[in-house]
């Protein structure tokens, strides 16, 4: 057993630790999300310049021949300035359904592409009805002289509005819910047929709505095998719960740390408020969750590099233990803060947000609880 | 013992019940028209229209029960908004402590609605801790009037109001809460600088409050110099217990079932799944014991006896219940709690209810954080001293 990462994985994170201290403080972050199109299209170069996009991906295909735990390492540091940059939707996945399952011919037209950082992609699986299970799938994809004709309405798909093409999770037999009969496409987000709305996420982000109506996508575009696309699309959303889960242990550390900060200085009562034991208590907590988001994180991430199935329990148990102690530690650090934590004004709300998001995302702390029992 | 309400309290229920009904806003009526006369017919059933107000200065003079009645009443009832800075927090203090031409001056046009307050107390460093306050008043040479600097925060809607009640320091030569003194004037006049404070859900309620030289006369002194902070602490006290609003949170409950009930999942819905069955049931559980504890508290009150111990948790129970119902809204809107902006998507509760949620952090910070208050029960229920002076 090794703890340790690799000389290179350092000097990755330490220079992801710099790029976010450079350029993430709370002020450059909200005048990125509130221009279009919500992230930075220069750091989005210089991510590509420096690998990061291409960590993930097979040295065939590419990429550097990395795994989930140089995705870890990426992402535990974009928690700490909660980087707009479209690492999600794009590498984790989109790409990651891409190199899974892709013919030679598609991975050769798109992950090149997409890790010199000129391609804008994400993945579109959720629906109205479908809420946290990924294998309710309504939208159609019917066979129609070798092409497919797609008709649905996909939800909260990220990074759309800038997205060039979209993979999208269809139903091409079998039941609603059925976890045989799902087919993964790469569709041209121009395609007619297609339409956006887009709108702003409660943490800076940004998700839309998308519909299709009779949209027509070639069969080469077809990723893996017809109505076998649910293991693919299983172990995406596991490497997403491990990506978001890394981000979120990140902006743990911030929200403990800068609450340890905010109550050495403030004074109430003639003293600091660090002095108060209820106080100490509350932060020694969130600190204990901290660690133990993070230890769950390297044996949930440890574990799928080992084998991407049998993890599938703890991965379960990773999610769940991040929902609820990230809403944990947010509220604690707003409650610690007083009236300060509940404005836009200290960067604690804004991770506080962040952690919501991402427990309501990929299924929340309840609904892993109970696939964990299940399991 | 007895759970059931008299005859003669049933019987004020119905009447408000059909007051409520009587006077419903009618479909195409302009709202702010309605709400001025529905202020009208309340006061004429013998001041309901400032149901708080005891009877000596125009109010219903009810038991602790009808007021209790009321509130539940109004929670379920469609009734016009009402700010409760001048009515609920001010007028009991003109009350007490006003000269006779202050209450003739202030109190009227509270009642009529027609002017707005603010409450001038939190400043940057005077939070839980309010007594550290240090926006000073000085009186001029000729004593006609002081000469207000300093800066507030937290003030709810002082972007819209029109007067402020603000605690000044006079004197800061003894302890904190001497020294403080209680002031009355208006928002619109220079020198008052009103700055937003956006909060996490992305509303506007609260300000920054800043004063340069704004002269107030001395007749709009509430009171003793010096003698604020005892005028305010009542205020305090009553702003703490008043806070818990159980009837409209048992409201809200149901209404949380109800967007619950129509979030599908396989052949039922979200309220036949079993761990967010088991948190609405734990939450309505805590809720129904709190109910019983307001009531207890009532109860005594109504023998005229000082509220009991019990009462000291009310707010602390109340507050986190509202949280817990704003959580599970968020709960409910499952992928979509993230959705923003004025288009949003999912079902109409997901964007308010986040919103909500976020919001909703502040009820156990503000008008005393829930540490604070669980310091005051220690201290003043349970008898505990703290080593550390606290």
């Amino acid at each position: 057993m090794n703890f340790e990462l690799s000389e290179e994985q350092k000097m990755i994170q330490q220079s992801v630790e710099r790029f976010v201290q450079e350029n993430y403080d709370l002020s450059d972050r909200i005048k990125i999300s509130s221009e279009n199109p919500g992230y930075s299209k220069d750091y989005w170069n210089s991510m590509a310049e420096l690998g990061w996009l291409g960590l993930a991906f097979d040295e065939e295909d590419g990429g550097f021949g990395g795994n989930q735990i140089d995705t870890l390492v990426l992402m535990e540091q974009f928690g700490k300035g909660l980087v707009l940059e479209p690492f999600l939707a794009n590498i984790v996945l989109a790409g990651g359904a891409i190199k899974r399952g892709a013919s030679k011919a598609l991975k050769e037209s798109i992950i090149p592409k997409l890790i010199e950082g000129n391609l804008q992609l994400t993945l579109a699986y959720a629906e109205e009805q479908s809420r946290f299970d990924i294998e309710d799938v309504a939208t159609a994809a019917r066979e129609d002289a070798g092409n497919f004709i797609i008709n649905g309405k996909k939800s909260m798909v990220l990074n759309a509005e800038s997205a060039d093409k979209v993979v999208v999770v269809t139903r091409t037999s079998g039941s609603q819910v059925d976890i045989n009969g799902i087919s993964l496409f790469l569709v041209d987000l121009d395609s007619e047929g297609i339409e956006r709305d887009n709108f702003p996420t409660v943490d800076g982000l940004r998700a839309s709505e998308i519909s299709f109506k009779d949209v027509e996508v070639s069969a080469e575009n077809l990723i893996g095998e017809k109505d076998k696309g649910f293991s693919i699309l299983q172990e995406v959303v596991n490497d997403a719960i491990l990506a978001l889960s890394a981000e979120a242990v990140g902006a743990m550390e911030v929200l403990y740390k800068d609450t340890v900060e905010y109550t050495q200085q403030r004074e109430q009562f003639d003293h600091p408020l660090s002095d108060f034991q209820v106080l100490q208590h509350r932060m020694v907590d969130m600190f204990m969750e901290y660690e133990q988001c993070k230890s769950l994180l390297l044996r949930a991430t440890m574990e799928t590099v080992q084998d991407p199935v049998s993890s599938q329990r703890t991965v379960h148990a990773l999610k769940h233990l991040i929902g609820k102690s990230g809403i944990f530690v947010g509220e604690s650090a707003v409650q610690t803060h007083g009236g300060m934590g509940v404005t836009e004004e200290l960067r604690i709300g804004h991770f506080f947000k962040r952690l919501l998001v991402i427990d309501s995302q990929f299924g929340n702390s309840d609904f892993h609880l109970e696939k964990f029992t299940n399991t | 013992m007895d759970i059931d309400l008299s005859k003669e309290d049933l019987a004020f229920r119905d009447e408000v019940r059909s007051f409520f009904e009587d006077s419903k806003i009618k479909d195409g009526e302009d709202y702010f028209s309605w709400r001025e006369g529905w202020f009208k017919k309340a006061r004429e059933k013998g001041g309901w229209d400032v149901p708080k107000w005891p009877a000596k200065f125009g109010g219903p003079g009810w038991t602790p029960t009808q007021h209790y009645i009321w509130e539940q009443e109004t929670a379920k009832a469609n009734i016009p908004f009402d700010l409760p800075f001048g009515l609920g927090m001010l007028a009991p203090i003109l009350m007490n402590y006003g000269t006779e031409e202050q209450q003739q001056r202030f109190l009227p046009d509270i009642r009529d609605r027609k002017v707005n307050w603010c409450q001038g107390y939190s400043e940057p460093g005077a939070g839980s801790d309010l007594a550290n306050l240090k926006t000073k008043a000085v009186l001029s040479e000729d004593g006609t009037h002081y000469i207000v600097n300093g800066s507030k925060i937290w003030t709810t809607l002082a972007h819209i109001a029109d007067w402020i009640f603000c605690l000044t320091r006079t004197d800061d030569s003894g302890i904190k809460q001497q020294g403080i003194t209680f002031l009355l004037f208006p928002m619109k006049q220079e020198g008052i600088e009103v700055k937003p404070i956006i909060t996490l859900g992305g509303s506007h309620t609260v300000n920054t409050v800043h004063f340069t030289d704004v002269k107030v006369p001395v007749e709009n002194r509430i009171g003793e110099e010096g003698k604020g902070w005892t005028y305010a602490k009542g205020l305090l006290e009553h702003e703490r217990t008043g806070l818990a609003g159980l009837s409209k949170s048992l409201v809200e409950l149901e209404q949380l079932k109800d967007k619950a009930r129509t979030v599908q999942r396989g052949n039922g819905n979200l309220m036949d799944d079993a761990s967010y069955k088991s948190k609405v049931g734990e939450l309505e559980i805590d809720l129904l014991a709190t109910e019983f504890t307001e009531l207890r508290s009532l109860a005594s009150a109504a023998a005229g006896g000082e509220p009991g111990p019990e009462s000291s948790i009310l707010k602390l129970k109340g507050t986190e219940i509202k949280q817990r119902i704003q959580k599970l809204t968020v709960e409910a809107s499952g992928i979509y709690a993230s959705a923003w902006g004025d288009k949003g998507a999912g079902p109409s509760f997901a964007k308010g209810g986040t919103a909500g949620y976020l919001n909703s952090r502040y009820f156990t910070i503000y008008g005393g954080a829930s540490e604070v208050q669980k310091d005051i029960v220690a201290k003043k229920v349970l008898g505990l001293t703290s080593s550390k002076s606290k």
